[in-house]
């Protein structure tokens, strides 16, 4: 993207047109409140993630309770970034309202209804969850997994079933039949007679308006993307299904559909009367009694004319502690599997880095479910030629292929699991379904866990702190530096120094996390607990403890650590871990957090940073955050708004000429009015900056020698070029005892860090922007490339664009978050005129090398 | 006492605190029985003492105080712990009166539940 374009997007350019100045006081009082506002906020956020570690006893008043309180603090803070900005952001509230409605329609239980009626599939995400329901929800993220094929297809939501209810005067008999299942004591006649109703007109029920025609169009697209005649497989996705509850068998599905409209809303209806089958009502009684209202959606995908079809567990369930697999298979289509039509080949494969065939039994098959081959679809037993009733179904290489894709999915999805594959005619497998494999185990073996347990060597007892809950296994990879996680294996216990949020690239691939220092409410955390990761964090000497490459098993309940694969524990894991999730206030919260934890705003300089683009809470906190410092930063740079009164001049020995405004705390209050000296500050992250800039030759007075080139080019250079074009002001820290916001100018570059800092990990945080410079694109970028070698190096997140570099860290304790900041001064000195000496890539390295080892007198020497 | 034989009894009437507490605490080994109604509880506890009780504060009929009553009638040795959203300063010292082993304010930590639990194992009545 152009520098001038993405300019164009960037809010704080409306503060360059001149305005009238309010009282600086007042000002940054409005800019504390929202700084208030908003920590307030995130810390409700933060409390209501670390809930959902699994850690937490907590029941639905809680749930209610927070979420009022946080939907209070939000409005605060809307209210005082338009308060500050002079209400620039007003369009934020119309934003949250939409937001709220969403969180609202989760508690009262809504949230099923609100969306559109159709979906594909690719395009599903999280906040679509309650309306596509759980099996499409876990074939959409399929979809989106390069390891696994999924037929491609779209989903009918729950919005439709609500829509059909609504349409057709069923609702009334509906809200009787949910009433009449939660109630403690259930009159069976009358509940049979609802069901039996309620089926009866589902089945008859006519379509809202336009509802076919949009249909039409879905299934128009499907079949234009190619492949065999098309034909579908609609099948059940209801709200609960395969998410935590298997449902297994439980629900409808119509197979080998024609792909014209009314035959598929027609199959869609009878998926939809299956919830109120006997057999469905059952199951949900049993297993999942205090679950409230349900709803169904369908999901509808491209039938595959198949070779063969079957299941594969990637755990024994007969032997949980065996590391072996289970494949069942016959010819044709899968159904005739799971409903028992046929004989099937039965294979066990054993579960490490290359599966190998273990055991097979290979039945005479004589007949296979297969595709009639009319218009009209439909599937039928057909007789299997003469030369394939001995064979095998699957010859190894693809019954390989499988078991790769199990172990896989086992990882990804974090439990054992269930999963129907079919091969295709053309040999190509897919999976056509991936839910979690229930295994029971007796009450008397789990009771004798901890006796087991005592056999293990511990590497950590009692150690660190729960960031989600649950077991993992596998063997430990150290992660050093971000470069690492290109390497990381499938299956494998990541270990490293400190938390980042970079690990979510393989958190699908990692079986646990264990991190030396960090907290339960970082970042990471919350990643860890959306895709389910078991973590510990802050457990001391771990990557002294273990060997890149060994074996161990991390208990993220009991928080323990053991060497070698403890089975015991991972099949306790898979007999039990469901019952937690299965809770209504652990489904709610992590639904609502959904909307609102995820952070999709994380770059200012993307042309979706701003209000409309904000997803969830957490975005539009960082949206008024950023357009705060940013207010504030523009303030400082507007000398008519700086009166001398304010803005105080420090008295160092080197010549950074920096003003500064003190906004409480930052300064001591003995000072002398001008001319501060380093001892008077006491803004901790200022201070620790400055000392980073006092450090022994970190700073240079010489001046570079500049070339006529570079001289000729930076006054080429319009104003509107670069932000450091516009250099009339002084290097300005707004400061108070725990915040600095320094903004400097020098020569033609432009530097912000905000940072907050103090003894609250949670709070602090380093935002770090760097741009421009006197000489060409090339020197300056280079320059750019080696600030973020350096800050990469100190596990900053970092992002370059041509000569501008964001960085950002956050989350640490105070003394990492001061040691830090001191770096940075020392950068901020070092780098202070390098891009001058930037003359060929070779440079970036060797100047890189030069500061990681301290060796500041590098610039001046050249 | 050690966990294996140490008998935990638990009432709250959310069934999450008891299904969570028998996952959380008959991994670790101890006996647990856990009950949504107190009634139901107290006439289990007649069959046979419980070394340790953990009870919600506010029920229907027989709440938490009540429940703390009739235990430590029935058994003086019997720790009772007391977990609450709602513990005002009075409630708290009638519990204290009543020999209240501990208090601990929902939302908890579960490891916090298991501290004050070992310490109850240690230790015989209420905490100083």
């Amino acid at each position: 993207m152009d520098f001038r374009d993405f300019l164009k997007g960037f809010p704080f350019q409306r503060w360059l047109t001149p305005k009238a100045c309010r009282p600086l006081s007042l000002v940054f009082s409005q800019f504390r409140e929202v700084l208030t506002a908003n920590n307030q906020a995130l810390e409700i956020i933060a409390d209501m993630g670390e809930k959902l570690s699994g850690e937490y006893l907590f029941d639905l008043r809680y749930v209610e309770a927070t979420v009022e309180e946080l939907i209070a603090a939000m409005r605060r803070a809307i209210g005082a970034i338009n308060t500050l900005t002079q209400d620039q952001c007003a369009t934020l509230h119309e934003v949250f309202v939409s937001m709220e409605a969403r969180v609202r329609a989760i508690l009262t239980k809504r949230d099923d209804r609100e969306g559109p009626p159709l979906l594909w599939l690719a395009e599903v995400e999280t906040r679509h969850w309650p309306l596509v329901g759980g099996k499409a929800a876990h074939l959409s993220e399929l979809l989106n997994n390069p390891k696994v094929r999924v037929p491609e297809g779209f989903v009918i939501t729950s919005r439709l079933f609500h829509d059909v209810l609504d349409l057709n005067g069923i609702r009334p008999e509906f809200d009787l039949f949910e009433q009449a299942l939660a109630e403690s004591d259930v009159n069976e006649a009358q509940l049979d007679m609802l069901r039996q109703a309620l089926q009866e007109k589902v089945l008859s029920a006519e379509p809202p308006a336009g509802f076919l025609d949009a249909l039409a169009g879905f299934l128009r697209r499907l079949a234009d993307l190619g492949g065999p005649p098309l034909f579908l497989a609609v099948r059940s996705s209801a709200q609960e299904e395969d998410m935590d509850f298997s449902f297994a068998g439980q629900f409808h599905s119509e197979l080998q559909v024609p792909p014209q409209a009314e035959a598929v809303y027609r199959a869609y209806l009878q998926v939809a009367a299956s919830l109120f089958g006997a057999k469905a009502i059952r199951y949900r009684r049993q297993v999942f009694p205090e679950g409230g209202p349900m709803s169904i959606a369908a999901c509808c995908q491209r039938m595959i004319p198949a070779r063969a079809s079957g299941i594969i567990y990637s755990v024994d369930p007969m032997e949980p502690g065996s590391q072996k697999m289970v494949v069942v298979g016959a010819l044709g289509q899968g159904q005739a599997v799971v409903e028992g039509q046929v004989p099937t080949d039965f294979f066990r494969l054993s579960k490490d880095e290359a599966p190998q065939i273990v055991e097979q039994m290979i039945a005479t098959k004589h007949e296979a479910l297969l595709a009639k081959g009319g218009m009209d679809g439909g599937l039928a037993m057909q007789e299997v030629p003469e030369g394939q009733v001995e064979a095998p179904c699957l010859d190894e290489p693809i019954l390989l292929e499988l078991a790769a894709a199990a172990i896989h999915l086992e990882t990804f999805f974090k439990r054992p699991q269930d999963i129907e594959w079919t091969v295709g005619e053309d040999g190509v497998l897919y999976i056509l379904q991936s839910r979690p494999l229930l295994i029971t185990e007796s009450a008397r073996e789990k009771h004798q866990l901890s006796e087991k347990l005592e056999g293990y060597e511990l590497v950590a007892a009692d150690s660190g702190r729960v960031a989600q809950q649950g077991i993992g296994a596998g063997p430990a990879f150290l992660v050093e530096t971000l470069a690492d996680l290109k390497e990381f294996p499938e299956g494998a216990v990541l270990i490293s120094h400190r938390d980042s949020s970079q690990f979510v690239q393989v958190m699908h691939r990692a079986s646990a996390i264990v991190t030396q220092v960090g907290s339960p409410t970082s970042h990471m955390a919350t990643l860890c607990r959306e895709l389910r990761v078991p973590c510990l964090v802050g457990v001391p000497d771990i990557l002294a403890k273990v060997a890149n490459g060994e074996e161990i098993t991390v208990d993220a309940e009991d928080r323990r650590i053991y060497r070698g694969r403890v089975v015991e524990l991972l099949t306790y894991q898979a007999t039990t871990s469901m019952d937690l999730h299965m809770a209504p206030e652990f489904r709610m919260l992590r639904r609502i957090l959904r909307e609102v934890s995820r952070l999709n705003l994380v770059d200012p300089l993307m042309q979706e940073f701003r209000p409309e683009g904000c997803k969830t809470f957490h975005d539009v906190l960082r949206f008024i955050h950023e357009t705060a410092v940013l207010h504030l930063v523009e303030l400082g740079r507007d000398d008519r708004c700086l009166p001398g009164g304010l803005a105080r001049r420090l008295d160092l020995p080197i010549q950074a000429g920096i003003l500064a405004i003190d906004i409480g705390g930052g300064i001591a209050p003995d000072a002398p009015r001008d001319q501060i000296p380093f001892s008077a500050v006491r803004s901790i992250p200022f201070r620790a900056i400055l000392q980073g800039m006092l450090f022994p030759g970190a700073w240079h007075q010489e001046a570079m020698q500049v070339s006529f080139k570079d001289m000729m080019h930076s006054m080429m250079t319009t104003p509107q070029d670069t932000l450091s074009g516009q250099y009339t002001g002084h290097n300005i820290a707004i400061i108070s005892e725990t915040y600095v916001n320094l903004c400097f100018r020098f020569g033609y570059h432009f530097n912000i860090i905000d940072a907050f800092c103090h003894n609250v990990e949670r709070d602090n945080h380093i935002y770090f922007r760097f741009l421009g410079g006197a000489t060409d694109i090339a020197k300056r970028s280079r320059r750019a490339t080696l600030i973020a070698t350096i800050l990469e190096a100190f596990d900053f997140s970092v992002k370059t664009k041509g000569d501008l570099v964001i960085a950002r860290t956050g989350n640490l304790a105070q003394p990492e978050m001061e040691r830090t900041l001191d770096i940075l001064g020392r950068l901020i000195g070092f780098t202070r005129q390098l891009d001058v000496q930037m003359t060929d890539d070779q440079a970036v390295a060797r100047y890189a090398e030069a500061f990681l080892m301290g060796d500041y007198g590098i610039v001046a020497d050249n | 006492m050690s966990e294996t034989n140490t008998r935990l009894l638990v009432v709250d009437d959310e069934p999450i605190v008891g299904k969570r507490l028998k996952q959380v605490f008959g991994k670790i080994g101890f006996v647990i029985e856990t009950y949504t109604d107190s009634a139901a509880a107290l006439a289990a506890m007649t069959e046979k003492p419980f070394d340790i009780v953990v009870t919600d504060l506010k029920m229907e009929g027989i709440d938490g105080i009540e429940v703390l009553k009739r235990v430590r009638a029935m058994n003086p040795e019997t720790r009772v712990i007391i977990i609450t959203g709602y513990a005002s300063p009075d409630t708290a010292e009638l519990a204290d009166r009543e020999g209240v082993f501990a208090f601990l304010a929902k939302p908890f930590r579960l490891d916090e539940l298991k501290q004050v639990i070992y310490r109850a194992m240690e230790t015989g009545g209420p905490e100083a």
